[in-house]
């Protein structure tokens, strides 16, 4: 083998060339790959228990003194599509199912809502566009409104609708697309205290454009800390890694908010934890 | 158009509503839906002022991706202009990025300032990109008035004399940062009629464009393919050679 290696850097460049042309070719293939498990699973799941989690780690002990941990706190889940967008269709979804039992907190949260196409425009997003995402937005926000706090039938009906609307692509993209421009907004209005989280030489503004703005970029903790704070909404993220100790660490966004939204995070990837 | 498709899905309605914000042509740009395809736009943009490309009309068509706006437009010129090659796809991306960070609030008349924008742009050999002499450019450009689109008809008639409305701050900034290029395939030969130039003298040039095209992808064929086949030739000499050496009492 490792005459192999050694006898290769004597080859062509002919074949050097080639075989880039080759890694090239494979890690398209793998792109394709992942992209067709992904689109394989549903944008947003239906409710399992979190045996189910269980069952995906049969093998691994850490994982599953982990979820042992986890089940003491949460009965059940919902997977989202790792398609890098998770993170914004978790929390949408959730929030928005918490909200439908929550009138208070749904009135709160519309006139956030209602006012936060202002910010963006006055920030320079494009009116036309922006006014765009923000009508299917709020289309789907009222129709929350509308049945906040009703009957368990007519919740029951309305759920079954947002599931439906999260599922269907574009829908569902869009308002990742608005929960994006909120947090690009968030951090652009308070670029002096995110600029902080921000590594490298590069400017909150170029960050949102590269990283928040664009579709299918994931999140990280800066963009859960501006969304939350955005919405003033309490995210509660349980951390499940391969690292030490049997506890799944909890950090709650932002900081002395009440958590209404939960989600379980694995390496590059978030879905809903239920209790 | 609007009983084809389904006005609730918020691609097509952002569509409509685009159409309808450009319904309008400007001085500097154009563009609308075809009649029958409302995921098939053409084009028409007038050369970046102060450039090489300034007396010149450009006319192409845009793509849609069934995924817009999450997914960048791509667009094919099929004005001869010396700088991108004609009925090639090309697209949008960040100068020094990938084409994902394309931004869903972004828009056709944004991939159109770009356009223009990037037009003056060195080629560097990009893919999709051509590198004629600013001569060559020019000649061009005078040329590209009297082209017709077999669908628009006159070029020159698209554009009106009400002024764009200029970029903003923010959108200019922006502007300046995307950058075009070719795809790596090429583009099927567009299902519509090939459109006829109208002006005789000005045959010659559509066809030795695109069939340089033709000729020059298919040359890039033929090397990757004598590549492929020299590298499984080595490997099998090279896993021979080993199996000759180890086993040469045998041979």
């Amino acid at each position: 083998m490792a005459d192999d290696a050694s006898s290769s850097s004597a080859c062509t460049g002919n074949l050097i060339d080639n075989s880039i042309n080759q890694d090239e070719l494979i890690m398209k293939q793998q792109r394709e790959i992942e992209k067709e498990i992904s689109e394989s699973i549903p944008l947003v799941g239906d409710l399992e228990p979190l045996s189910s989690l269980e069952k995906e780690y049969n093998e691994d002990p850490v994982y599953l003194l982990k979820i042992k941990d986890l089940t003491a706190k949460y009965k059940s889940m919902r997977r989202t599509r790792p398609d890098g967008n998770c993170f914004f269709r978790a929390f949408s979804y959730a929030y928005l199912e918490h909200l439908l039992t929550n009138k208070e907190e749904f009135d709160k949260f519309y006139e956030i809502a209602k006012n936060s196409k202002e910010i963006l425009v006055a920030l320079g997003f494009p009116q036309f566009t922006v006014e765009d995402f923000y009508e299917t937005f709020m289309e789907v926000v009222q129709r929350v409104g509308e049945h906040a706090g009703g009957s368990p039938d007519e919740l029951d009906s309305i759920r079954e609708e947002l599931h439906s609307k999260f599922n269907k692509q574009a829908y569902s993209d869009y308002i990742v697309v608005y929960l994006r421009l909120i947090t690009s907004g968030q951090l652009q209005t308070q670029h002096d205290f995110y600029q902080n989280f921000i590594e490298g030489p590069r400017t909150v503004t170029e960050f949102c454009r590269q990283e928040v703005e664009p579709m299918y970029k994931e999140s990280d903790h800066i963009h859960i800390i501006a969304l939350s704070n955005a919405l003033n909404a309490g995210v509660r993220v349980k951390y499940m890694d391969r690292g030490e100790g049997s506890q799944v660490i909890a950090h709650d966004f932002p900081d002395g908010v009440k958590p209404l939204v939960h989600l379980l995070y694995r390496p590059g990837h978030y879905d809903i934890l239920y209790a | 158009m609007a009983e084809k498709y389904n006005t609730k899905c918020p691609g097509v309605k952002r569509l409509m509503r685009e159409a309808i914000e450009l319904a309008e042509a400007t001085d500097e740009y154009c563009a609308r839906p075809l009649e029958d395809n409302l995921f098939e736009w053409h084009f028409t943009v007038r050369g970046p002022r102060g450039t090489d490309f300034e007396d010149g009309i450009y006319h192409g068509r845009i793509l849609l991706p069934k995924e817009y706006p999450m997914h960048p437009p791509h667009i094919i010129l099929l004005t001869p202009n010396g700088r991108f090659e004609i009925n090639k796809k090309i697209c949008l991306s960040i100068s020094g990025h990938h084409p994902e960070t394309w931004q869903p609030s972004w828009s056709i008349r944004t991939a159109l300032l770009a356009l223009i924008a990037f037009m003056p742009s060195p080629a560097e050999g990009t893919i999709g990109s051509l590198d004629y002499t600013p001569a060559e450019r020019k000649a061009l450009a005078k040329k590209s008035t009297s082209w017709a689109c077999p669908q628009c008809g006159d070029v020159t008639a698209l554009l009106s004399s009400t002024a764009a409305k200029p970029p903003t701050e923010e959108e200019q900034t922006v502007l300046n940062q995307i950058a075009f290029k070719g795809e790596e395939e090429q583009v099927k030969p567009p299902a519509e009629p090939v459109p006829e130039p109208q002006n005789i003298e000005f045959t010659p040039q559509v066809m030795e464009s695109s069939d340089s095209t033709t000729s020059f992808l298919d040359q890039l064929t033929e090397i990757l393919v004598a590549l492929l086949v020299g590298a499984i030739g080595i490997f099998i000499y090279r896993r021979w050679d080993a199996f000759a050496t180890s086993e040469s009492t045998e041979l």
